[in-house]
């Protein structure tokens, strides 16, 4: 028997249609609000614009500060090598303890997987710990621990764990939980439904967050020796006291070289992970 | 797929015990009654398909089946192999579910996704690292029997929308669940995979009995594959209608 053919019909053109064109309020969501409100506070801010209010001849101080810098003075590569080694093991050291720490701070903390009194709490230690910059975390700990590495990773961990968490917290808020319902609707317990549904979707954005921290880290391990929790900050800083510009301008050639090699190594690390993980949900 | 229906053999001298009891079951949503007064005595091992127009609440139907949602009014008694009474909520770990969106974990591999089926048999500590390798055999005797061997180990989220539907039918099957419900396990697939997957359902239905409620829309596949039609109406919530089609095959 043929099945009966569907007939051929226009579409219709006399049918009722909503209003295409939404009010202004009704566009007023709370991302826009926040945007508006930005550029008020921008608007705001201009004042600290102003600078000393004295005449000042800004190029001719760049160029006087900058001429002191060359031309390095190699002379110093050796221990600034040595103090630099001290400094990325320090980075990698805190940056292993707050990838530890962050990611039950981070469950805590996403709204997704935790009651809200527990985001809260979570989420209230986090930015307590964010708003102590870590240059006076490493204070704290040279005055627990004394001037040594253990002060530098310690203060770092600290820093780190503020950061880390609310990244990790947004990358698993990012993740749809409902794979890890079904999970769950199957009989799978709650960490098997996390460590199934959930974490192979989280595990991208946090090790990516991860490299970026190690990186931050590196950086920040330079300057916390300046308050003498070890790395190549005291070398920075004893440079800076006797003027010595040129010998500075060596650690700092160092650094930036290391630090510019670790970000090439995430950038091609990330991209890789970024394309693994949107490539099912790409544009 | 073992049977583990060992200790249910039917018994021609009693009466069947249902595996299913509806009893007056109705879903409101938005303030209207999906459907109301449902009520049957749904035979183990019996194929239904669930009919009905789109937004008509087939899916909300299977969702108060597998105790995801909760009934307006009604209730629902399940029994299991064993032979004790469950309600909708503890019954869940025996209940195979193919969601129409599948909810396959898309960074995990095709073979992972259907070993998630089993992780209720194990504690989490036996499962953080790997799954019994006999597990891992089943599972990919499983896929290959549909069709997916060269997908073992690619992530599912790079696999096309049939070979995910599939995956996701296998994932339901491989938890080996009493009640298996699977909304549009087919709307991806060729005519070909279209009648290995439902015939794949029918066999587990009648020769492990596990009852099968299935959502469809082509009338020629429903006159094929289910041993029960259960259409839902738009209009009247009340007028749900159960038609017999192969119930001879079922108890």
């Amino acid at each position: 028997m043929q099945p009966p053919l569907i007939e051929a019909e226009p579409p219709r053109s006399r049918v009722a249609v909503p209003p295409v064109d939404l009010k202004w309020h009704e566009r007023l969501g709370v991302l826009n609000i926040s945007l508006l409100l930005f550029i008020v506070a921008v608007i705001c801010s201009a004042g600290v614009l102003r600078g000393s209010g004295r005449d000042l001849n800004y190029l001719a101080n760049i160029r006087g500060f900058f001429a002191n810098f060359f031309p390095p003075d190699f002379t110093v590569t050796g221990q600034t090598l040595i103090g630099l080694c001290e400094t990325f093991q320090i980075a990698v050291m805190a940056t292993a303890f707050a990838i530890i720490a962050s990611v039950p701070i981070a469950i805590a903390g996403a709204q997704t997987l935790s009651p809200r009194w527990l985001v809260l709490i979570s989420r209230f230690l986090m930015n307590a710990i964010r708003t102590v910059p870590s240059l006076i975390w490493a204070l704290l700990a040279v005055a627990i621990v004394g001037p040594n590495p253990l002060a530098g990773v310690i203060g770092l961990t600290f820093y780190s764990v503020g950061y880390l968490g609310k990244f990790f917290s947004d990358a698993f808020e990012s993740v749809d939980i409902e794979v890890a319902r079904a999970l769950r609707a199957a009989g799978a317990r709650t960490i098997q439904a996390f460590q199934y549904g959930l974490w192979p979707h989280a595990k991208p954005l946090v090790w990516s967050y991860s490299l970026w921290m190690l990186e931050y880290n590196i950086r920040s391990a330079a300057i916390v020796g300046i308050v003498g929790a070890g790395g190549v900050g005291l070398q920075l800083h004893t440079y800076q006291e006797y003027y010595q510009w040129n010998k500075f301008a060596t650690v700092l050639l160092f650094m930036f070289l290391l630090v510019s090699a670790l970000d090439l190594l995430g950038e091609r690390v990330r991209n890789q992970i970024v394309r693994k993980a949107v490539s099912t949900k790409t544009l | 797929m073992q049977s583990n229906s060992t200790q249910v053999q039917p018994n021609p001298a009693a009466p069947p015990v249902p595996h299913l009891s509806i009893r007056n079951l109705g879903l409101k949503r938005n303030d209207r009654w999906l459907f109301r007064n449902l009520n049957w005595e749904v035979p183990r091992g019996s194929v239904i398909a669930v009919v009905g127009p789109s937004g008509v609440g087939k899916s909300s139907l299977l969702n108060c089946l597998a105790g995801l949602a909760e009934p307006t009014e009604g209730e629902l008694t399940f029994s299991c192999n064993a032979g004790c009474l469950h309600k909708a909520t503890d019954y869940q770990k025996r209940v195979g579910i193919v969601f129409q969106n599948l909810l396959l974990s898309q960074n995990s591999t095709v073979l992972r996704n259907v070993l998630c089926g089993r992780l209720s048999r194990y504690p989490w500590w036996q499962t953080l690292f790997h799954f019994p390798r006999a597990d891992k055999q089943a599972a990919a005797l499983l896929l290959a029997d549909l069709g997916l061997a060269a997908h073992l180990h690619r992530r599912a989220g790079e696999t096309s929308g049939g070979e995910q539907q599939r995956a996701a039918v296998a994932r339901a099957l491989f938890q080996e669940p009493e009640l298996l419900l699977a909304d549009e396990p087919v709307s991806n697939l060729d005519a070909y995979l279209c009648g290995r997957i439902l015939g794949i359902l029918r066999h587990e239905a009648h020769q492990n009995r596990r009852t099968v409620f299935c959502v469809l829309h082509d009338p020629a596949l429903l006159e094929r594959f289910a041993d029960y039609a259960l259409s839902l109406d738009p209009m009247n919530p009340d007028k749900w209608r159960i038609r017999e089609i192969h119930a001879a095959s079922a108890d």
